[in-house]
């Protein structure tokens, strides 16, 4: 739990509750000024321009060049946020994805249960309405994780991390993530999936390399704290 | 030159409710579109209070989580396809006709039979409560395979399906009905860029109704298919073929579900305003610019799926934020130096402005596929399109209904009632959806019928119940306002609000076929205003 630090240098691997929290620390403050700035543009209008006669309105009613001026600098404001978006995204998407996973876990979705096999131990986990093993990883590595449902679409949330993604029929997807202390995050099925969606959650226990090694040489057996 | 509407007989008349229910005046098939979703709407509200009380506190069974399977698909098929979108239709046959200075609709027997196909689906996929496994309980967007024969099986499920498909087949009738008016029935004179801001947003709405609608019926054709053995979506990529099916149609009707009410939204800010909207040759090109752009951001909805190309339905959807300041910057720059009333329709205007902000803004983050990689299918995404359709959509609704009752039925609303539906409004629904950005951020998805005593989970969910029920109050309170108002009638006249489009041109309500006096002269977008400024300016140059 302390060597945390240790293990993972940091900046090496890309982590995707990082990645969401830069962007969303930047896409926070732009909409709340802009929000501030609306409302303080309506609240002067009204306060401004409500106490007069009907006939003192002005007749003006169109001013093209100032309207394309302020379209030119919305259309910068996209730019740039979707500069931040792309960027983002490579490294969640792209980069992740040429990792050299330290463990990889095979998720397979069905109604409504989570199976967690691990192919290089041989070890299955089950969550959901069977029961709640936790999904066991190493704190600080790379950590595969191809996903697959039997039945119909679900999807692998873990709110803490800031990442799901989709388990859609017929075809195997893989997430490449990272956590970056030790304890537990809750996780989820996200995408309704039927009369007991609720139920379709499960714990991942992130724990230290030396002792996920310990589990895994036991064969996943007894829950290491 | 002005022109003599033809004071000719009215249509055939039959008496009674038959007769209302069979007329092809588009006042009366507006009128009857408008008043049966309002219905919807009561019933879609109530499937939502039941859900709040579900939710209101952790680990409680209030409802079955099969009921409340249905509970929340009934609850978004009714608001959306009985409700906000039809309202929107409803309010462009009433209006449409009138702002541009036409007689009659085109293709009115269309119109009627397209209400009535609509309101078939809507009761048939109401009706499924009433059969055994009960009514549709996949969600208003039913994805395969989930909705498929094997996973889903019942009639109640068949019921939506066909439901959805009459819905929106009657829907599509009606828009080109709207549609054909505005291309064949302008009065001489209402040139295209003359049309007022309302008809303009009906206009784009009603096109992206009759291009992307027929893509749901077919996508419900092909999965009433599917559920009866015909395994389309069971091959390679069939969940995501479905899912692009459906989006396609489901993000455009999202903006069907809004023009039209920012287009009242629009008219009622300058007419309070006693200006003329501001930039109506930029807000033309805007909108449809947004309708376009509305067309190719569908995948949005399937960030997380790994099946579409995320960078490129990222950057359609991010530069929707151009559109939309351009309307916002036209809304301002039209109280601007004008003469504002803040009536109840200008409130509630001001709070459509405001409140939609809220959901516009939340949608920038969704565009991101980073950021929705989190929030997708999180209450975040309840707390935005809520802002959205609810607190903005239905604001805008009512704006416009404090702004036109008096032309539809001669008589006001009452002030004091309508701004306790104001304050009760906005005071429920930002208790009720503001916290769902909260507990999004922290992990609780939707549709969920039961979760955890997580930290202050309960008690945000609790004050989100508490709001619903405010909400509840304030439509009640509407209600009240309506049978009031019609009991003991306040006359309104021809013209309340000295109005800017021909519609305040004609008695209040309407003759049979619209105008009886000739029109006034048509040269711009506010006739009306024209003519008044006109009267100003020639009592000002002789005194
Ligand atoms: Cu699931
Ligand atoms: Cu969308």
């Amino acid at each position: 739990m302390v060597q945390v630090g240790l293990l993972a240098p940091p900046g090496a691997l890309v982590d995707t509750r990082h990645e969401y929290d830069h962007l969303f620390s930047i896409y926070v403050p732009i909409a709340v000024a802009v929000f501030a700035l609306v409302v303080l543009a309506i609240g002067f209008a009204v306060l401004r321009y409500s106490r007069r006669a009907p006939s003192q309105a002005a007749r003006w009613h169109e001013h093209n060049r100032l309207e394309g001026g302020y379209a030119l600098a919305l259309a910068l404001v996209v730019v740039f946020l979707l500069y931040l978006t792309f960027s983002a995204e490579h490294r969640v998407d792209t980069v992740a994805a040429h990792e050299r996973p330290a463990l990889t876990v095979d998720v397979t979705g069905a109604k409504w249960e989570w199976q967690f096999y691990y192919p290089a131990y041989g070890i299955t986990a089950r969550s959901g309405t069977v029961g709640r093993q936790p999904l066991v990883v190493p704190v600080g590595e790379a950590i595969r994780f191809n996903v697959s449902t039997i039945d119909v679409i679900h999807a692998f949330w873990i709110p803490q991390l800031r990442y799901k993604r989709d388990l859609i029929p017929g075809t195997t997807e893989s997430a490449t993530l990272l956590f970056d202390r030790a304890g537990s995050f809750p996780g989820q099925c996200a995408e309704f999936c039927g009369l007991r969606h609720a139920d379709m959650v499960f714990t991942v226990r992130a724990v230290n390399p030396a002792q996920f090694a310990a589990w895994a040489r036991a064969g996943g057996k007894g829950v290491p704290s | 030159m002005t022109t003599a509407a033809p004071a000719v007989h009215g249509p055939t008349r039959i008496p009674g409710v038959l007769g209302a229910l069979t007329s092809t005046d588009h006042k009366r098939i507006g009128l009857n579109l408008g008043l049966l979703s309002l219905v919807f709407f009561l019933v879609g509200g109530l499937f939502a209070l039941l859900m709040r009380a579900q939710i209101a506190q952790p680990d409680v069974q209030f409802v079955s989580d099969q009921t409340y399977s249905q509970l929340f698909t009934m609850h978004g098929s009714t608001m959306i396809y009985l409700f906000v979108t039809p309202m929107a239709l409803a309010m462009a046959l009433y209006l449409v006709p009138l702002q541009i200075g036409a007689v009659s609709l085109a293709g009115p027997r269309l119109a009627l039979i397209g209400f009535w196909i609509w309101l078939s689906g809507g009761l048939v996929m109401q009706s499924g409560w009433l059969t055994g496994d009960g009514a549709g309980r996949d969600g208003w967007f039913a994805y395969e395979p989930l909705a498929n024969g094997t996973n889903t099986p019942g009639v109640g499920q068949d019921m939506w399906v066909i439901g959805v498909m009459l819905a929106a087949l009657g829907m599509t009738a009606m828009a080109a009905c709207v549609a054909a008016t505005i291309a064949r029935r302008r009065a001489p004179g209402m040139a295209l860029l003359r049309m007022p801001v309302f008809t303009w947003t009906a206009l784009v709405s009603v096109l992206m109704v009759v291009a992307s609608f027929p893509v749901l019926i077919l996508a419900m054709s092909l999965m009433y298919i599917d559920r009866h053995g015909g395994h389309i979506f069971s091959g390679f990529n069939g969940a995501i073929d479905y899912q692009d099916l459906f989006w396609f149609f489901g993000h455009p009707v999202v903006y069907v579900m809004f023009f039209p009410y920012l287009g009242a939204a629009a008219e009622v800010v300058a007419v309070c305003s006693h200006k003329r909207w501001f930039g109506h040759t930029a807000f033309v090109a805007s909108i449809m610019a947004f309708a376009a752009l509305s067309m190719s951001v569908w995948a949005h909805h399937m960030f997380t799926t790994g099946g579409v190309t995320n960078q490129y339905f990222a950057f359609t959807s991010t530069a929707l934020v151009v559109p939309a300041g351009i309307e916002y910057f036209d809304m301002v720059g039209t109280m601007v130096g004008g003469s504002i009333v803040l009536r109840t329709s200008m409130l509630f205007a001001l709070m459509f402005f405001i409140q939609f902000l809220i959901g516009g803004l939340s949608g920038i983050f969704l565009a991101s596929p980073v950021l929705d990689y989190h929030v997708e299918d999180s209450y975040v995404v309840i707390a935005h399109f809520h802002y959205t359709l609810f607190a903005g959509s239905v604001f805008g609704f009512f704006a416009g209904v404090y702004h036109w009752f008096p032309k539809v039925t001669g008589a006001h609303l009452r002030d004091s009632w309508g701004r306790i539906h104001l304050v009760l409004l906005a005071v429920g629904t930002n208790l009720t959806f503001f916290p769902m950005f909260f507990l999004g951020q922290d992990g609780m998805p939707r549709r969920i019928s039961r979760y955890p005593a997580h930290p202050g989970w309960g008690t945000l969910n609790l004050l989100e119940s508490i709001g619903a029920g405010i909400i509840a109050l304030g439509v009640l309170s509407f209600l009240v306002n309506v049978v009031v108002s019609l009991r003991r009638r306040q006359p309104a006249g021809d013209d309340p609000w000295q109005g800017h489009t021909l519609e305040w041109a004609t008695s209040s309500p309407p003759p049979a076929y619209n105008f009886e006096l000739p029109l006034p002269p048509i040269r711009s977008y506010a006739p009306l205003l024209d003519r008044r400024h006109e009267q100003l300016d020639r009592a000002g140059a002789s005194p």
